[in-house]
């Protein structure tokens, strides 16, 4: 599979909130990020003003293509309309990589619309494999893939998700988006450790990070929820620096942010955050 | 259990509150699994308050809330997109509101309309252009004429003003209009550049929409207009072939076609 190069940088998710800062005076100041994500499903459609923005911003920015819906771990294979209507979105963009999640959203039926968990089986390792393996095919490059949030993990486990996510790397030639604040959840929820996650990954293969807020436990729900709609938390700043300070090659580093949306200066001032996290956690002890 | 039995057994238990957990799950997996239960409500629900605003200010919170758990029921979401979760929320208020079919109407109109917004980019044909290409058509051509509508434009008959309700919800507190209409008319629903839009106009161009939708030529457009009469008398022919060139007067003024064949 191809190789997708590090590339070191700040930015954030394009949201329709703020299509017009990202659009307004061409010649005036531009939003400073090094590169924006948006949600791919969002894109694959044939026209309108939507598509318009996201060609217009292409111009002015490197874009990343996330997707949300491609259920890589679907015991019944790829949704080969999908496929194509993503294609035909990377083709039209030409993102910096294109990128989705370890999960599965859907049966034959159905759509769930959620992220939601894989058995950590050798036979879900082996199908989310073969569908990573179509994927790659079919974009005609390697993909990124996302340790996934979760809630509940199954009595038939047989790897950790770390053991799952190094050998599905090894296997297929894909990369990580490592999203920090989804290891500092599901550690919190299962009861592992972060830096045992950390240290079990294949830390030359990630090339993104995200950063992003979740709802803590309380006394009557003992589960924390990935709900990206408030502000990072401490313990996972503390985490993006363990990560950054761990990596061999720099990242590109993002805030999502799906719910309560902020004017766009209040995400900025986060990610100024961010940048002065990962520049003193690169500075030599 | 295969992968497949697996997630097939985790989807129904997210779907239907009802369904039995999968065996030798204990009390961890239940409570991760309300949380997913609670994440597919809340993601059916508020892609539904999106694409149908209208409708939602329309119904109030508690109504619209009731017709998303039945469009939940009703049509689970199939394909990739959470938008598709929205298909046949008109259908599903007919029968929730039977009594005020002007919900389903609104619903209509706004899927109607979340579709046009991503379709795909076209130019209308000015009626300039228009003339310009029909100006040496003889009868013949006339006849033979098909005409190609702006990709997902649609029209339908309604019998309540869309036009009145849909200004009133779009203003903060402002009066419930009139809404029966003295007799029906057809909403015709395109887009303008990128803003999708509608008109209410005579009832007739619905069947000429479908018609020339559907492929047919200027003479079987005619035909769709003079309807069930077995023997149109030469007048009716007239009456209709008068009606055809307004008809087809209006798309044009209106950006609604984009090409002829
Ligand atoms: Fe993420």
């Amino acid at each position: 599979m191809s190789v997708i190069e590090p590339f070191g940088g700040f930015g954030l998710g394009l949201r329709r909130t703020h299509y017009d800062d990202f659009l307004s005076a061409p010649d005036g100041p531009r939003v400073p990020v090094d590169f924006v994500e948006v949600i791919s499903e969002n894109y694959m459609i044939d026209g309108g003003r939507q598509m318009r923005i996201l060609e217009e911003v292409r111009e002015q920015f490197p874009v990343i293509i996330h997707g949300v819906s491609m259920s890589i771990g679907s015991a019944g294979g790829l949704d080969t309309d999908y496929l194509t209507k993503l294609k035909r979105l990377e083709q039209r963009i030409d993102p910096l990589w294109v990128s989705d999640h370890l999960c599965w959203t859907r049966n034959s039926a159905h759509n769930s619309h959620d992220l939601l968990p894989m058995p950590l089986t050798e036979e879900a390792l082996s199908a989310v494999c073969s569908n990573i393996d179509r994927a790659q095919n079919a974009l005609g490059r390697a993909m990124l893939f996302e340790n996934p949030s979760s809630y509940l993990t199954f009595p038939e486990d047989e790897l950790s998700e770390w053991e799952f996510l190094a050998e599905m790397t090894r296997r297929t030639g894909c990369y990580l988006l490592l999203d920090v604040n989804n290891i500092y959840v599901s550690a919190a929820n299962h009861g592992f450790s972060a830096m045992d996650y950390l240290k079990g990954l294949p830390l030359d293969r990630v090339r993104q990070i995200h950063l992003a807020g979740h709802d803590p436990a309380t006394p009557e729900r003992d589960i924390i929820i990935d709900t990206h709609d408030r502000a990072v938390a401490d313990g996972v700043w503390d985490l993006y620096a363990t990560a950054i300070a761990m990596l061999p090659q720099p990242v590109a580093t993002m805030i999502e942010r799906d719910d309560h949306i902020p004017p766009l200066p209040e995400l900025l001032s986060e990610l100024d955050c961010a940048r002065g996290i990962a520049d003193a956690a690169l500075v030599p002890a | 259990m295969s992968l497949a039995e697996r997630q097939e057994a985790f989807l129904n238990a997210i779907l239907d509150d009802a369904a039995p957990l999968p065996k030798g799950w204990g009390n961890s997996q239940a409570a991760g699994m309300a949380v997913y239960r609670g994440n597919y409500r809340h993601a059916v629900i508020s892609a539904l308050a999106e694409t149908y605003e209208r409708t939602a200010l329309y119904l109030g919170e508690a109504g619209f809330r009731q017709a998303s758990i039945n469009q939940a029921i009703a049509h689970p979401p199939s394909g990739w997109t959470i938008d598709a979760a929205g298909e046949g929320f008109d259908g599903t208020c007919a029968k929730l509101f039977a009594k005020n079919p002007e919900v389903a109407e609104l619903a209509w109109l706004e899927w109607s309309m979340l579709e046009l917004a991503t379709a795909p980019d076209t130019a209308p044909m000015s009626a300039q252009d228009f003339g310009a290409a029909a100006a040496d058509f003889g009868d013949e051509e006339w006849g033979a004429l098909r005409l190609t509508l702006q990709p997902r434009a649609t029209a339908r008959l309604v019998d309540h003003d869309l036009t009145a309700l849909w200004q009133a919800l779009g203003q903060e507190g402002a009066e419930r209009p009139e809404l029966q209409l003295p007799e029906p008319q057809t909403c015709l629903v395109w887009r303008e550049g990128e803003r999708p839009t509608f008109i209410l106009v005579e009832a007739d161009h619905a069947a000429a929409f479908a018609a020339m939708q559907s492929g047919a030529t200027y003479t079987d457009m005619i035909g769709a207009l003079i309807g069930e009469d077995a023997e149109p008398t030469p007048e009716v022919i007239q009456n209709a072939a008068m009606r055809a060139g307004a008809i087809l007067g209006c798309w044009l003024q209106e950006g609604v076609v984009v090409g002829l064949t």
